[in-house]
């Protein structure tokens, strides 16, 4: 299309030049200042350096932009948008370049491979397009489509802080682990997790960037709320090796480009105190279908990743936060115990702090989860406890990042007949993305059925676990897909009794297949860390 | 430019704009310029040629305390709402004066330029005064021995607000850039805005990080943002036109021109500003990090003697106490600090001490390490390592007294040992790298026979990298 077939289309508008404005209690200012006046119309010629500049941002910002993945386009498909969950919108909002699998120079390599394709494409459009003299009408859709990406992505990092899941208050079993005990990244996110008011101020500030950056007349101030709030982010990700440094940069980035054109202006306006002209290429529609489609798909983009996307989330929160089981454990039990008396292979072992057998202490969290402490080196899980597993045992904030020897397990519990079915939630291999590419995991989840490693509970049976209200089709399919992902773990099989929950028997067969035989004691421990006054979940 | 000293042009303020003036005036310049007599006494009292820079520190604290009293002659204190309020009640009172005095005056310009000087300074003053501490990573220093051996929930959530920051020297020294750079953009009447609006931001954050935090900087803080609300409220209508509304802007128009000796003067003041609170502090604030920083006494502990230990056996009265996690009198490990401390893990529920103010001590020991948790009972000991015997000063008990005295830091002066609390210890090598301890703590007498635990910390494991297959 050439730049006359737009305009005929389009009526373009510029912002004149008023009176100078006064400041704020100076009254009436008379003149402007003297200095020099640029022209108010955008620059219709534009430099060289400038035209190259442009070709190589559009580029980049492109690619930048465009998922490359077929699976983002196919999810759209696979979705149930009748029975959504916020992990859906979440993965539609959350695209980076990723095309280099473990990419190099921390993280950035897609980056600079799109940078290179970028420059080279500049120059080769350089060498097409020599006699252009200008480039606003492009520049102003490249501004849209930057505002729009770095939008809808903040928004969807917003939600899970504005209805704070994404640090989640920390375990009783975290609450008895040793702060040394914890990694770096562990640490910083408790530190969210323990003021979760804090934790919804930090979403609102990136939701309001993000809702800021929808109008162009207030995206500026968007963008200078989500560089600094997102510049910082990237710092902490590199300070607590927090791993989410690169797509937090991606926000930086998007931000930069849109306050590029910005800075000049203030520069002028309050370090070389000059008369200052804003130039602004504002494109209006003249056509009505054109004018319907805008508002139809501006419209429709603000529905779904603001009211939608809150109503979704506000449902994850409520009954499904997506870093804890969404599972109630059993009320009876839950709380934190000293062991008055371990008895292995019926031999009771006195406590020691050497000793590598007995448990320490236990504790039952308000979810389907038994810890217990032994001085014993374990391997630890190391990562960020995230992502978006379906399955209770799968969700393993409460393990990742965190040792002192506390061994964490899931449990399925007959109530009836008051037995635990217990799995260990550490997994050697926990990536479960990881396992999805692998054909070798699949056999070998199946050699485990072999075995006679089922599920207390039936798949729909551990979905309906879950309140109605926190029902979703994404938790069911991602049931049973998980399932038939599962490997060998450790298992436990133990009988409580409780009379009055002050004294909590447990006795079975421990994962080395030993008899093992407790008595416990609840401690009504009092924390300095005062309780959380949001959480998230129905327990 | 003419050589008046300041433009006046033909300004005419709209009524409301001066009434509005006159109030601001009164209540920023009771804010910010230092009227409080107390002030001076204590800007007297110090040694103006050897100013260490926990004196530059309290310094450029002032806020003024009319009616609150949290003064003490070693650490001036904060102003507190009530203060404020008493402020606004001036600035009202004397807003309806002035009103009704003055009618002659058709804008206040001058005046007004004179007032954002003053508010610029004070704000750059207390910024700069921060951002050193955290540029140097002395403000959250990293956790001791000790906080690494106690439980995530024996800390109240403003103490694991500053281990979380003590981890990452780094992250903290470039919050304390960020800090130091808007005070000095502050410093400039050009940059000034730009200073302001990131005060703004960074400065709320603090605020806010306070609330959540259950900080004790609450209203300090939100002093510091209304001063950078009101200096960005001058360019306000500026910023809108120029980045909202996308309307041509005049730049402000410089108020006062400063000639003759009045520019000689200002620029003496300026000065001698930037030498104190610049160049002296950043300097005396260096010097405090090289040592180590201010939280942690600089007396050293015994050579040799830092660690975790097991208490293997531990008679109390002559009693002997088996392992124990339940007995409230069993010692079950003790840690020796690379300075003059040591902590007692003991089944025990302290009532935490809560310290959540930045205090720089002088001088003396601060009361950093029991504040905030009660995992543990600390002493402060003064070793001598001729007889091998310990003086035991019990900080968490002192804490518990000293917050009362609203004091966070001790002295630890001869002879007054609280026999109920503190004790004195020998120390000695015992039989297979043991270490023995006896002697009186608190009224009773103990023995303990402690071994040295190699224990790996995750946190400092995974410090190069989370690395698969970590095991601890």
């Amino acid at each position: 299309m050439s730049a006359t077939e737009i305009r005929a289309e389009l009526e373009i508008v510029e912002d004149s030049a008023d009176q100078p404005v006064s400041g704020p209690g100076l009254g009436k200012t008379t003149d402007p200042v003297s200095g020099e006046i640029p022209a108010d119309a955008p620059p219709l010629v534009w430099k060289d350096y400038q035209k190259i500049a442009f070709r190589i941002a559009f580029i980049f910002f492109v690619l930048m932009t465009i998922p490359e993945s077929a699976k983002w386009y196919t999810q759209l498909i696979h979705f149930d948008w009748t029975s959504l969950h916020y992990r859906d919108l979440y993965d539609i909002a959350r695209y980076q370049p990723s095309f280099i699998r473990g990419a190099g120079y921390y993280g950035y390599a897609e980056w600079l491979v799109l940078f290179a394709v970028s420059v080279a494409g500049g120059i080769v459009w350089t060498l097409l397009d020599s006699k252009r003299k200008e480039y606003n009408v492009l520049y102003y859709w490249l501004t849209v489509i930057v505002r729009y990406r770095a939008a809808i992505g903040i928004i969807g990092f917003a939600f899970t802080k504005v209805l704070p899941v994404q640090m989640p208050y920390p375990s009783t079993g975290i609450l008895n682990t040793n702060f040394g005990d914890l990694t770096a990244q562990k640490i910083y996110w408790l530190s969210i997790s323990i003021v979760p008011w804090y934790q919804v101020f930090a979403g609102i500030v990136e939701l309001t960037s993000g809702v800021l950056l929808f109008f162009r007349k207030t995206a500026t101030l968007g963008a200078i709320i989500l560089f600094g709030a997102l510049g910082d982010i990237v710092y902490v990700n590199f300070a607590y090796d927090g791993g989410v440094h690169v797509y937090s940069s991606y926000f930086v980035l998007f931000a930069a480009f849109l306050l590029a054109k910005e800075m000049p202006k203030i520069y002028n306006l309050f370090i070389l105190e000059r008369y200052t002209v804003p130039v602004n290429f504002d494109i209006h529609f003249k056509e009505k279908w054109l004018k319907t489609t805008r508002i139809v798909l501006k419209t429709g983009v603000i529905v779904l990743f603001l009211f939608v996307f809150f109503y979704i989330q506000l449902n994850n929160f409520l009954y499904d936060p997506y870093k804890q089981p969404a599972a109630k454990g059993v009320s009876a039990l839950r709380g934190y115990y000293q062991v008055s008396e371990f008895k292995l292979n019926n031999q009771v072992i006195p406590y020691t702090p050497q000793d590598s057998l007995r448990w320490q202490d236990v504790t039952f969290e308000k979810w389907t989860t038994l810890t217990f402490k032994q001085n014993k080196a374990v391997p630890l899980d190391l990562s960020n406890g995230g992502g978006s597993p379906m399955r209770d045992i799968n969700r393993t904030f409460e393990i990742a990042g965190v040792g002192g020897g506390r061994r964490v397990f899931y449990y399925e519990a007959d109530t009836i007949n008051h037995i635990l079915y217990l799995q260990d939630k550490f997994r050697a291999s926990t990536g479960l993305a990881e396992g999805k590419k692998k054909k070798g995991r699949r056999s070998e989840a199946k050699q485990d059925k072999g075995k006679g490693q089922q599920n207390f509970l039936t798949d729909q049976q551990e979905y309906a676990q879950v309140d109605a209200a926190g029902l979703t089709d994404r938790r069911l399919k991602g049931i049973t897909a998980e399932r038939a992902l599962e490997t060998k773990r450790n298992r436990m099989v133990l009988h409580y009794s409780t009379t009055d929950g002050k004294e909590v028997l447990l006795k079975g067969i421990n994962e080395n297949k030993d008899s093992v035989s407790l008595v416990l004691h609840r401690v009504d421990r009092q924390y300095a860390l005062k309780p959380s006054t949001l959480s998230a979940g129905k327990y | 430019m003419s050589k008046d000293q300041f433009n006046t042009g033909n300004i005419v303020w709209k009524g409301y704009e001066k009434v509005l003036f006159r109030l601001a005036f009164i209540y920023f310049f009771l804010q910010v310029f230092p009227l409080d007599w107390k002030y001076y006494r204590h800007l007297f009292s110090l040694n103006w040629f050897d100013l260490s820079f926990a004196e530059i520190f309290q310094i450029a604290k002032y806020t003024p305390q009319f009616v609150s009293g949290s003064y003490r002659p070693q650490d001036w204190g904060l102003a507190t709402f009530a203060d404020w309020i008493f402020i606004l009640t001036v600035a009202v009172i004397g807003t309806v004066i002035w009103s009704a005095v003055d009618k002659k005056n058709t804008h206040y310009t001058r005046l007004y330029a004179y007032l954002r000087i003053l508010v610029r300074y004070r704000l750059a003053i207390a910024v700069i005064a921060y951002g050193f501490l955290k540029l140097f990573a002395i403000q959250a220093p990293y956790p001791s021995l000790s906080s690494l051996n106690t439980p995530y929930g024996d800390f109240t959530s403003w103490k694991l607000f500053s281990l979380s920051l003590g981890i990452v020297p780094g992250y903290q020294a470039f919050l304390g850039a960020v800090e130091l750079l808007a005070g000095i953009l502050l410093l400039f009447r050009r940059t000034s805005v730009i200073g302001a609006t990131i005060i703004i931001f960074f400065t709320g954050n603090v605020f806010m990080s306070n609330l959540a935090y259950e900080g004790g900087e609450v209203v300090y803080s939100f002093y510091l943002v209304t001063l950078a609300l009101f200096l960005v409220v001058y360019d306000g209508k500026r910023i809108i036109n120029l980045i909202i509304l996308h309307i041509p802007v005049a730049p402000a128009r410089q108020a006062l021109v400063w000639t003759g000796q009045l520019k000689i003067a200002r620029l003496v003041v300026k000065s001698a500003l930037i030498l104190v609170f610049v160049l002296i502090y950043g300097f005396s604030a260096h010097r405090s990090s090289v040592k180590g920083g201010y939280h942690f006494t600089d007396h050293p502990g015994i050579k040799g003697l830092k660690g975790l230990y097991t208490v293997k056996s531990f008679t109390l009265n002559g009693q002997l106490r088996p392992y124990s996690l339940t007995d409230s009198l069993r010692w079950q490990d003790v840690v020796f600090e690379k300075w003059a401390s040591l902590s007692i893990k003991i089944n025990k529920d302290y009532t935490a001490l809560n310290d959540n103010v930045e205090r720089v001590p002088i001088g003396t020991g601060s009361l950093f390490e029991p504040a905030g948790t009660k995992g543990r009972v600390y002493y402060s000991f003064k070793a001598d390592t001729l007889h091998h015997t310990l003086r035991l000063t019990n900080t968490s008990v002192l804490g518990d007294t000293a917050s009362l005295a609203g004091s966070a830091s001790f002295t630890t002066a001869p002879g007054t040992a609280n026999p109920a609390t503190d004790g004195q210890l020998s120390y000695q090598a015992g039989p297979d790298a043991t270490l023995l301890l006896s002697g009186i703590i608190g009224g009773n007498r103990i023995e303990a026979v402690l071994e040295k635990n190699p224990k790996k910390y995750l946190l400092k494991v995974s410090e190069n990298g989370r690395i698969r297959g970590t095991k601890l």
